[in-house]
């Protein structure tokens, strides 16, 4: 019995090594500008702020993730995006399961408050995310979103709740 | 067991300061992480 006892401390005393790097790493990444992988980023605070004209955004098929910041809370992550008929989305997967729902804390607090701002090359961009829970327009941003990335999202999955959409609109 | 506290005491505090200080340390914990969340969550 005291043997085993001894073999669970060692364990868990071992385990608390990669525990602390994990929890040190995530804490360190609260206090960076912007996200890194995924540790959710302090606030976006550098690059030139977008004013005037909507994009034309396109050009984001050649980006593979960009940076997005809520205002509430005012923490950011590195996410997929896609262009559709020259709207910009974004999108979580995982939302299905536990684990998703746990990691993925964002498409909750955005559909509260949709207050954005992301950061493509450098440049930042003030959005209003609006989720999209079903339509037809879910089968072209779907596809759009699957001929970009190896994604399995489709409009079903979206209007089961297992991937949330949203459109990066412009904010008024 | 004494000193494997102290060993473990040692290792924790070497974890921290080399995830805050050394560049690339804290974006491999991340990364390793990463792929452990990953498969967890399908």
């Amino acid at each position: 019995m005291k043997t085993v006892k001894k073999a669970i401390t060692i364990v868990l005393c071992l385990l608390l090594i990669p525990v602390t790097a994990v929890a040190t790493a995530a804490v360190k990444q609260r206090f960076a500008d912007g996200p890194n992988r995924v540790f959710s980023g302090g606030p976006l605070k550098t690059g030139e702020l977008h004013t005037g004209w909507e994009p034309d955004w396109s050009f984001v098929s050649d980006v593979s993730t960009i940076e997005m910041q809520l205002l509430d809370p005012p923490r950011s992550r590195r996410i997929w995006t896609t262009e559709f008929n020259g709207k910009l989305y974004v999108w979580s997967g995982y939302m299905g399961t536990a684990v998703g729902r746990l990691w993925k804390r964002w498409p909750v607090q955005a559909e509260r408050d949709g207050r954005a701002v992301i950061r493509i090359d450098g440049k930042r961009y003030e959005r209003q995310l609006v989720r999209i829970k079903s339509g037809e327009i879910l089968d072209g941003i779907s596809a759009a979103i699957r001929s970009k990335y190896s994604s399995q999202t489709t409009r079903a999955a979206v209007e089961t709740g297992d991937a949330w959409v949203f459109e990066a609109a412009p904010r008024n | 067991m004494q000193y494997f506290y102290r060993f473990i005491a040692v290792a924790l505090v070497v974890t921290v300061v080399a995830v805050t200080f050394v560049p690339g340390v804290d974006d491999l914990v991340e990364e390793v992480f990463q792929r452990y969340l990953g498969r967890a969550a399908r």
